[in-house]
């Protein structure tokens, strides 16, 4: 509301600053020549002074006195000759053009600028200084800013081993992998080791690396199914590692006996499920049956196949990402990429695709409620 | 608050278009109440656009990432002074700041302007208002700073950070100042075509800006090649890159459009050239404007490229340029000839001068276009570098700087060439004899070092004899002497200090090209070097955390003749996590006039480091004589011709005159 008030108070004035000039009465103004004529004299009286200084020898001053002179004439000539039609425009009353133009000038201002705004402006929205985000209640923000939030207390407070334990998984679930790993390491460091934390913080390494099992993230399980060893993420992510190792008879193995011991309603049936179903696919696209440990090298080679498909695949969304960044008023391709996001398991990247998309049309435009609609039919929210 | 300012900046389009049209239509048809509206309209646009320049810093000051501009060009973390200084530091912002500026010239002659002709005023502010009008379309279509983010980001990307830096707080808006003020100059000449006669008074209505612009400019110029040179960390001041071409053609025509506009006040001759140079001098700013914003040139500069922006330049560009030009070639023939001169004679310099200026500014100008044009006919990329312009902007250069300290000695109209030889002869030996100091006693001067420091204090001393000229030195007892000096019109000391600035300038580049000596070398800790009679001790590597970046401070200690500690030298690498950029900062100690330059390299495994190190000799004159060329133009300022007709005076003036001036 407020906004609207100052709005009106400058469209007010900027109008004044083109009415109020054309209601007044015309000054009285003086002629070029006048101007001229001023000029010149000061020209003489410059003139003089440099002549007093010795600057400028006698004859040549009085030359060029004499040029000035002789421009003073030329100007009363022309003067004379013009006077009839010079000051002629400026005592006539304003024709109707003249009138024409001015109520154009002053109605053209409010019309312009208001319709104007009305096409590139949100006044719906207000300014937000990011340390009054901060400030304002818990229940009100959003994730980005709790987590703000928490990287300031922890800045001022690091060694807030409980606060690097919150704030870590978060981490790993805005996908920021390598602020993850670092607050896993620091909880670990200050209130020391637990499965839970080990195993978050070799899933951090492991997504950091783009989803590899490395050798780090491999110790880091190892520790956790040593504190605990019924931690079905180390489990899981271990048995991952020797399916990347191209041994997928043995992580075949591995997960089939996570299967046997999870319990029924545990959450990682799913994953384990889906991830047995890909290494039977994988051993049936490579062509051959799953082999013992001697053929592990052969399985490595030909696992690179579906790899090299899956960065393909990457390559091309990226590509198209990169397209709708430079051209981003392309409803299909918006729609497009949160379908791809959401079929390639990035949820994140798919939200944010579907923000970057509803950011270009404006939050209300028909566009951004398709986008939405779209998004909820592939089973994606805009918040989580 | 971010709201009021993107209305603000409507309002300020809608405004810029009245103050085109309106004052434009009254000078055509005589009507003084529409020729009003040019002078409060305009500066209530200027007043919008601070406000809405003002909202745009407030979302940077306070990280407001609701705004796009603000989320893509600045962190948190940033210290305050940065976040300010980030509100120009990418495309959205320096073009509001460009118009900012141009609206702040368009008031200042609206509000200073109530001695000027009625018509040349409206006129003048016409041309403004519509050269502010396609700019604030421009911004509004393709660079609205004003976009917004909902939901908002929660952390910013950050400034580039080779521009977190105290030099984005200066160069820009100096420079910005320097071409956008070349417009006013721009305007007055087109307004002086629209109505196909020239004043007396226009010159002089000319010159100041032209000195305010060319003063800004020369500052903004060296800023530039200042913060290149230390934050860059290759010690080079200059290097011929089309960005800072860009700059220094509008340097170089309003070099020449200054030294014009003295002779047509002084004595009403040069017009066209004075027309003319105040067209190139603005199409010059606008096409490097062009050259820097379109994406055409990728540089530190191109903050964003984006075509559509490109073109829409390039139309401003052929508007503005093609339509001045024929203007002019419809009108030029129309102006009367001023005085006459004869070759040799003050007019007669300066019209050498503004050939060897306009020349010079044609080659820079065919050395910056032809690699583009070359990239755009054929798939070939070539470069013109240094050597192209050492070949042919040098030897340009080179006969001007001999030729100046003649010009204001010589008397107006027809002049004394051997008199004015006699005068100089003692700055000749001067130079002569520093020539032959430098050549004889300094340890591997070449003879083009010897004639360039003779050539350096030939300018110096030149322009202190012609204030030792004018204010009769060998003629007169000293106290009359002291008395004239006193007594010497400011714009004299004005041409002394930038002639003298462009004296100490020359020296410098030849101190520092012809003297200046460099070593890279790996050093490990406690390891001392030694370069140009200066030893230096590594004292180690150093880890520091800055706010928003993590760095490796490099120590070095300068050793003293007594063996002890002199000075300590830091320079260092910053890592910026967020851009994953990173930057060198420098390590400058400054002895005398010349500096100790050092830049550390990439870290070998054995814990040495690679170091770059440079000794210039007199690099400081380099800006030094930039600041002291700046101090002339600002002296120049202070001169009584230019506060002629103040309005108080001129109006009791002007309604006496009719009854006594014209029988």
């Amino acid at each position: 509301m407020l906004f609207w008030v100052i709005a009106a108070i400058l469209t007010l004035g900027a109008s004044l600053a083109v009415l109020l000039p054309l209601t007044g009465g015309g000054k009285g103004t003086s002629t070029s020549n006048d101007h001229d004529l001023e000029v010149y004299r000061d020209q003489l009286a410059e003139l003089d002074r440099d002549a007093a200084r010795g600057l400028i020898q006698p004859a040549e001053a009085e030359e060029a006195r004499a040029e000035i002179a002789r421009r003073i004439l030329r100007l009363g000539d022309v003067g004379q000759a013009n006077t009839g039609q010079a000051d002629a425009p400026g005592m006539r009353q304003p024709s109707r053009a003249a009138r024409l133009v001015a109520t154009g000038a002053v109605l053209l201002v409010p019309l312009l600028s208001w319709g104007l705004y009305s096409q590139l402006g949100s006044p719906d929205l207000p300014s937000q200084p990011l340390a009054e985000r901060l400030a304002k209640n818990p229940a009100d923000s959003s994730v980005d800013e709790l987590v703000a939030r928490a990287e300031a207390h922890l800045a001022a407070n690091p060694s807030d081993g409980r606060g690097w334990d919150v704030l870590a998984p978060i981490y790993l679930r805005l996908q920021r992998f390598s602020d993850a790993v670092t607050a896993y390491r620091n909880a670990i460091r200050l209130d020391g080791d637990t499965a839970a934390r080990q195993a978050g913080l070799g899933e951090a390494i492991a997504n950091a690396a783009g989803g590899i099992v490395s050798a780090d993230a491999q110790s880091a399980f190892e520790q956790a199914l040593k504190l605990d060893p019924a931690n079905p993420k180390a489990s899981f992510y271990l048995a991952m590692a020797l399916a990347q190792e191209g041994r997928l008879a043995e992580s075949t193995a591995a997960w089939q006996k996570m299967l046997d011991l999870l319990p029924q309603d545990s959450p990682w049936r799913g994953a384990v499920q889906q991830a047995l179903a890909e290494a039977a696919n994988r051993s049936v696209a490579s062509g051959e049956p799953a082999k013992g440990p001697d053929a592990a090298a052969v399985d490595a080679a030909s696992s690179m196949a579906p790899q090299d498909r899956q960065a393909m695949i990457d390559t091309m969304v990226a590509g198209l990402d990169e397209k709708l960044r430079q051209n981003p008023r392309d409803t299909e391709g918006w729609m497009r990429l949160i379908r791809s996001y959401v079929v390639l398991g990035k949820a994140d990247q798919a939200r944010d695709a579907l923000h970057r998309g509803i950011a270009v049309f404006g939050a209300d435009s028909d566009e951004a409620k398709k986008f939405t609609a779209f998004a909820a039919s592939l089973g994606l929210t805009a918040t989580e | 608050m971010v709201e009021t300012g993107h209305f603000a900046l409507v309002l300020a389009f809608a405004l810029s278009l009245v103050q085109t049209l309106v004052p434009l239509y009254g000078a055509r048809t005589g009507n003084q109440r529409l020729m009003a509206v040019g002078g409060p309209v305009t500066v209530t646009g200027f007043a919008l656009t601070a406000l809405s320049f003002a909202a745009l810093g407030g979302a940077y000051a306070t990280s407001d990432f609701s705004v796009a501009s603000v989320w893509e060009n600045s962190h948190s973390l940033q210290p305050l002074i940065y976040k300010i200084t980030g509100t120009w530091g990418n495309h959205e912002g320096s073009m509001l700041l460009w118009v900012l500026i141009l609206t702040f010239f368009g008031a200042l002659v609206a509000v200073f302007g109530s001695n000027l002709p009625a018509t040349l005023r409206a006129n003048v502010l016409a041309v403004q208002g519509a050269i502010g009008a396609t700019f604030f379309l421009f911004i509004l279509a393709t660079s609205n700073p004003f976009i917004r983010l909902n939901p908002a980001p929660i952390e910013g990307r950050d400034l580039n950070p080779v521009l977190q830096d105290l030099g984005l707080a200066i160069h820009p808006p100096l420079l910005y100042l320097g071409y956008v003020g070349f417009s006013i100059c721009f305007s007055f000449s087109v307004a002086a075509l629209i109505e196909g006669r020239i004043d007396a008074s226009w010159a002089r209505w000319v010159r100041p800006w032209t000195l305010v612009a060319w003063m800004f400019l020369t500052g903004g110029i060296a800023m530039g090649s200042y913060w290149a040179y230390y934050e860059l960390g290759w010690g080079g001041f200059w290097f011929w890159d089309p960005v800072e071409n860009a700059s220094f053609m509008p340097w170089l025509a309003g070099t020449a459009l200054l030294h014009s506009a003295i002779v047509m006040e002084k004595r009403s001759a040069l017009k066209i050239w004075t027309l003319l140079l105040a067209i190139l001098t603005f199409s010059l700013s606008l096409l490097g404007t062009f050259l820097v914003r379109s994406g055409v040139l990728t540089s530190v500069h191109a903050f964003a490229t984006d075509p559509t922006r490109g073109i829409f330049i390039l139309c401003i560009l052929t508007l503005f340029i093609g339509g001045s030009l024929a203007l002019f070639a419809l009108r030029a023939s129309q102006l009367t000839a001023g005085g006459l001169f004869h070759p040799i004679s003050r007019e007669g310099a300066l019209v050498l001068n503004n050939l060897f200026l306009t020349t010079a500014t044609a080659t820079v100008l065919v050395g910056t276009l032809y690699p583009l044009a070359v990239e755009a006919l054929s798939a070939g990329k070539i470069s013109v570098g240094a050597p192209f312009f050492n070949l042919t902007f040098g030897p340009l250069m080179v006969p001007l700087l001999v030729v100046v300290p003649f010009g204001p000695l010589l008397a107006w109209k027809r002049g004394d060439l051997y008199a004015v030889a006699q005068r100089l002869m003692a700055a000749f030996a001067a130079a002569l004899l520093a020539m032959l100091v430098t050549g004889l006693f300094v340890n591997g001067a070449s003879v083009f070092a010897a004639l360039g420091v003779g050539l350096a204090f030939w300018l110096v001393c030149g322009a202190l004899t012609d204030l030792a000229v004018k204010s009769g030195f060998g003629n007169v007892s000293p106290a009359i002497m002291l008395r004239r000096f006193a007594g010497l019109p400011r714009s004299v000391f004005g041409t002394t200090l930038a002639h003298l600035g462009l004296g100490l300038t020359t020296l410098g580049i030849v101190g520092t090209l012809c003297f200046g000596t460099e070593k890279i070398l790996s050093m490990h800790a406690g390891e001392s070097v030694e370069l140009s009679g200066h030893t230096l001790r590594f004292e180690g590597l150093y880890p520091a955390q800055g706010p928003n970046y993590s760095e490796q401070r490099g120590r070095f200690s300068l050793i003293g003749a007594d063996g002890g500690v002199s000075a300590e030298i830091t320079s260092a690498k910053r890592f910026f996590p967020v851009r994953q950029t990173t930057t060198t900062e420098s390590g400058i100690e400054t002895i005398g006039f010349s500096q100790l330059y050092l830049s550390l390299g990439d870290e070998g495994t054995d814990g040495s480091v690679v170091v770059r190190l440079w000794w210039k000799p007199l690099v400081t004159l380099i800006w030094g004589g930039g600041l002291v060329m700046m101090a002339g133009a600002a002296m120049s300022l202070l001169d009584r011709r230019l506060r002629v007709g103040a309005p108080s005076r001129r109006r009791k003036r002007a309604t006496a005159m009719p009854s006594a001036g014209v029988p």
